[in-house]
């Protein structure tokens, strides 16, 4: 993958500094508390997972991150910067990608044009067809179906479609939430290779599922999330073998 | 007349009436809101036609009422005088800024009535609040109109004459063939416009889910502007049209034309473009049919009885994605 | 809603009847001697519409307060019962052998006319009501819309002359463009005096009143907020939504034939009464008052049918008619439709709830009876929440 983009300018952060930073924030929906003050860090180059019952705010979480929905307090960061004053496409220019739940496709656009659509804020021809190039071999299935309506393709299709368009913006920062949801087992795993590849050339990610079996093997780090507030965090391997976590969420 | 004459007229009508659907049919697409008002806008620019083509024929006889005869002779003169003696060029320049003065109105209407509306929460007025004030916005413009301009009928002036021979249906007058000629054109522009440029995609996605757009990193204001501007100045080039080819303008004209309008693109199936196309050239035939029999008064009744008789059976329309909404 | 307190206190329910009793008695004192006090037959005319209106408004607000629906086309069913009461009442009077309209015979008359202007009306609600189980809102408002404008396009090209059928015979009768104007053109038989007027808006408004409070109108409400969550406790969506249009209707048919036969009222009923215009003003009403509250949609229909009236005569004296012949625009009635254009878009924007909101006056608080006010949670927002 070629992630560095050509028209956007690279980011000064200093060494051990986090890309993105929560700290404490919150979201209600008409009084009622959806997220109860939140402190969540990625660093550069991490895959960190966040992992908890449905309901638990992790959606909320990543929205609050695009400013899909407004704070009612706490700061996010974007290494080192505040984001608050930034609309949703300010945050998608300065290189955050949210690949939605449930996929969130434009169904009666063609693959290429879904994919392109990624891209718009980032024209330029070359890049374009470089990242295109990147996603087709990191995802040969879109590339046999780029004329297809992305309503036709399956489940894990539109997955795999859904992270393609994302990376189409060459971001530095990939928000991915629940990729396995209702997708067969097989195209899990490769779901979860091509994350790691994703990672591996440079971007960082921060991944929310509940499969927390793949999301745990998957990350370096992970936060668990329990009814808008942190319950746990640590190295992945570890909350792994937390006994806690074993019973809670990876059934015994 | 006979039917194939009826058929040909029926056509233009239809382009014309298409023209307009195509509003209808855009604005829903991106904020699934029927917007009332652009009836009314198409009202509007038949006006806005008005001004600018007497100005620049230099003939207010027209306007009186709304221009001085001073005002047309002095400020426009000095800058338009080249056209008056090309009435062609004048009519082409006079559409121009007819559609650049509607589309200013469209994107005025959007930010007045709707755009505060936008991103309040859930909840039973959410569905109501953006109809009351499309309506509200409906009303005032017509009556508007009615103050502006007086309810008199104007004629516009007739700047096309002459007839052009068309194989297999002899002779029709110019201003039918300009009416079909500049439709089609238009028409294959906005499907290239929609299918190839960064906008059309824009707005195909904000209409298939406005946060994912988002995502994007769309701009949707200023998609749902665009769209606004877009679908008003289509209906200020059918307007113009309208006129020129036949009729007077007067304030309640976009009751009658924009009803016809909405229709067509709810037959076609609101959202989609290729429908509006259709159900403008549909509704244009039905009507010039229906007045070959004895219940040619009866056009709009039967309109409306399409209208209801489509939205019960098939509410999407003939071209309107079956798609079950969510709730 | 009395229910709990009827046991306890068996004065309540009296004094009720004595309200009752004494609103219909002074009703009853207005059509006898109201002639006597106010001489005006334009101002006696302006409170009954007023009256009427009032009908117009709180039925209405059945559909698009209560139930959440948006009709816009509330003239058609006014209409249709305007011109069912104007040809009743004219057949009945040739029947009754003609003469002077008396306040005895009025108690044959109007019960008839308004009864088949109800049931007519009523009929209409329920086909026009029926698609709103398979159509969203502004779908529905254009079906509102459709019916409104065909019944009056019908009544107004139908052609005198035709050797059509027999259908098009019977609506050529109806005058087309230029109105119905009874029998031989002798004038519609204005037989509802205050009496009718005055009574029945009291007791159709407590109807209303009683609607809302019950546990139908609760179902309602539920409805509107969360139609799945709504249905998911039982509510049955399909019926409570063809049933407030049928309600809806039968007000508005009252309504509409109170009009076409009222005393001091015009004797023609002409279709362009009923037009789109009529039916703006009916959600003006509504939606000043406030949607979903009783007595917010009487004072909205009060206070635009007194500012329509206003207007009128503004625009009628010698200045303003003068004026106009220097300036042929000014037209105060399109003035007036901006100004409550204008405030409708700017009440949406600003208070989308109206200028009551839900809430009534005169209303005991009765612990959140009331409905949801502005600040109760919504169901819609949880569910977003999740």
């Amino acid at each position: 993958m070629r992630v560095a983009h050509p028209t956007r300018a690279s980011l000064a952060l200093a060494d051990g500094a986090p890309l993105l930073e929560l700290t404490d924030v919150k979201v209600s929906y008409g009084g009622i508390k959806a997220l109860k003050g939140v402190d969540l860090r990625v660093f550069p180059g991490e895959i960190v997972a966040m992992i908890g019952a449905n309901g638990a705010g992790k959606t909320t979480t990543l929205k609050s991150i695009m400013g899909l929905v407004p704070l009612a307090g706490g700061a996010v960061k974007l290494a080192g910067r505040p984001l608050a004053q930034d609309t949703t496409e300010q945050r998608v220019a300065e290189g955050i990608s949210l690949a939605p739940e449930g996929r969130a496709i434009f169904p009666n656009l063609t693959v290429l044009e879904n994919l392109e659509l990624g891209a718009y804020l980032h024209r330029d021809a070359k890049a374009m067809k470089e990242t295109l190039e990147d996603v087709t071999e990191l995802f040969p299935r879109l590339g046999e179906r780029m004329k297809q309506e992305g309503g036709t393709l399956s489940g894990g299709e539109q997955q795999m479609l859904a992270i393609g368009r994302a990376l189409m913006a060459r971001p530095r920062l990939l928000l991915l939430d629940e990729p396995s949801l209702g997708i067969a087992p097989k195209l899990v795993q490769q779901i979860f290779r091509a994350i790691a590849e994703i990672a591996r050339s440079g971007v960082t990610i921060l991944l929310v599922e509940q499969n927390t079996r793949i999301a745990l093997s998957t990350s370096q780090r992970a936060y668990v999330l329990r009814t808008g507030e942190i319950a746990l965090e640590g190295d992945a391997k570890e909350l792994a073998s937390n006994p806690e976590i074993q019973a809670a969420y990876l059934g015994g | 007349m006979n039917i194939l004459e009826a058929v040909f007229t029926g056509i233009t009508q239809g382009a014309m009436i298409a023209l307009v659907a195509l509003g209808y049919t855009m604005v829903y697409g991106v904020l699934k809101l029927i917007n009332f008002a652009h009836s009314e806008v198409f009202m509007m620019a038949a006006y806005f036609g008005l001004v600018f083509l007497s100005l620049l024929i230099g003939d207010v006889s027209a306007v009186n009422g709304i221009v001085s005869p001073e005002a047309a002779s002095s400020t426009f003169a000095g800058v338009f005088g080249a056209l008056r003696g090309h009435p062609l060029a004048a009519a082409a320049a006079a559409t121009v800024l007819a559609m650049l003065a509607a589309s200013a109105l469209g994107i005025g209407v959007e930010r007045v009535a709707y755009k505060p509306l936008r991103g309040r929460g859930k909840g039973a007025l959410v569905r109501v609040t953006p109809l009351v004030t499309a309506l509200g916005m409906s009303v005032l413009l017509q009556n508007l109109a009615q103050l502006l301009f007086t309810a008199r009928f104007r004629p516009y002036p007739q700047v096309l004459s002459g007839e052009v021979q068309v194989p297999g249906l002899g002779a029709i007058t110019s201003s039918r063939a300009l009416i079909l000629g500049a439709s089609i054109i238009v028409m294959i522009g906005l499907e290239l416009i929609v299918k190839r440029t960064w906008f059309g995609k824009a707005m195909r996605a904000l209409s298939a889910n406005e946060e994912a757009a988002r995502l994007m990193g769309v701009r949707t204001s200023r998609v749902i502007s665009m769209t606004f501007a877009l679908g008003s100045s289509l209906a200020a080039l059918g307007a113009v049209l309208f006129c020129l080819d036949q009729s007077q303008v007067y304030p309640t004209m976009g009751v009658v034309i924009g009803t016809r309008a909405f229709v067509a693109a709810v037959l076609g199936g609101i959202g989609s473009i290729t429908g509006a196309m259709l159900g403008g050239l549909l509704i244009g035939i039905i009507g010039e049919l229906v007045k070959l029999t004895d219940y040619s008064g009866g056009v709009d009744v039967l309109v409306f009885l399409v209208l209801i008789l489509v939205l019960l059976v098939r509410p999407a329309g003939l071209l309107g994605s079956t798609r079950t909404e969510k709730v | 809603m009395a229910r709990g307190q009827a046991g306890k206190s068996g004065g309540l329910r009296w004094s009720r009847l004595a309200v009752g009793a004494g609103v219909l008695g002074v009703a009853l004192l207005c059509d006898l001697y109201l002639a006597d006090f106010v001489h005006d037959s334009s101002i006696r005319q302006l409170f009954m519409l007023a009256a009427c209106n009032v009908l117009v408004a709180s039925s209405l607000n059945v559909i698009n307060g209560m139930a959440g629906q948006f009709s816009i086309g509330h003239a058609g069913f006014v209409g249709l019962g305007g011109y069912t009461s104007a040809v009743i009442a004219s057949n009945l009077h040739e029947m009754l052998g003609g003469g002077e309209p008396t306040f005895a015979r009025s108690f044959i008359v109007v019960p008839v006319c308004l009864l088949a202007s109800a049931t007519l009306a009523g009929i209409f609600g329920f086909l026009v009501g029926l698609p709103s189980l398979r159509l969203r809102g502004d779908y529905l408002a254009i079906v509102t819309l459709g019916f409104a404008e065909i019944f009056r396009l019908v009544i107004a090209t139908a052609q005198a002359g035709e050797d059509g059928s027999p259908i098009a015979r019977a609506l050529s009768r109806l005058g087309g463009q230029n109105g119905y104007m009874g029998i031989d053109n002798q004038g519609i038989p204005l037989y509802a005096g205050p009496f009718w007027v005055f009574g029945l808006a009291f007791v159709l408004g407590v109807v209303a009143w009683r609607i809302k409070f019950s546990g139908w109108g609760r179902a309602l409400r539920a409805l509107r907020e969360d139609e799945i969550a709504a249905a998911a406790v039982g509510v049955d969506p399909t019926r409570y939504k063809v049933t407030s249009f049928v309600i809806a209707a039968v007000g508005a048919g009252v309504a509409g034939g109170l009009m076409a036969i009222m005393r001091d009222g015009t004797p023609i009923v002409n279709p362009d009464n009923y037009n789109f215009q009529a039916s703006f003003d009916a959600i003006t009403m509504v939606i000043l008052g406030g949607s979903g509250s009783v007595t917010g949609a009487a004072i909205g229909g009060v206070f635009i049918t007194f500012s329509i009236k206003a207007i009128e005569q503004v625009q009628a004296t010698s200045a303003v008619q003068a004026l106009r012949r220097e300036f042929e625009s000014l037209d105060l009635n399109a003035l007036r439709m901006i100004v409550y254009a204008l405030v409708l878009v700017l009440l949406m924007v600003v208070r989308p709830e109206g200028l009551l909101g839900e809430r009534e006056l005169f209303q005991k608080r009765r612990g959140g009876r009331g409905g949801s006010g502005p600040d109760a949670p919504r169901a819609g927002a949880k569910a977003e929440a999740a």
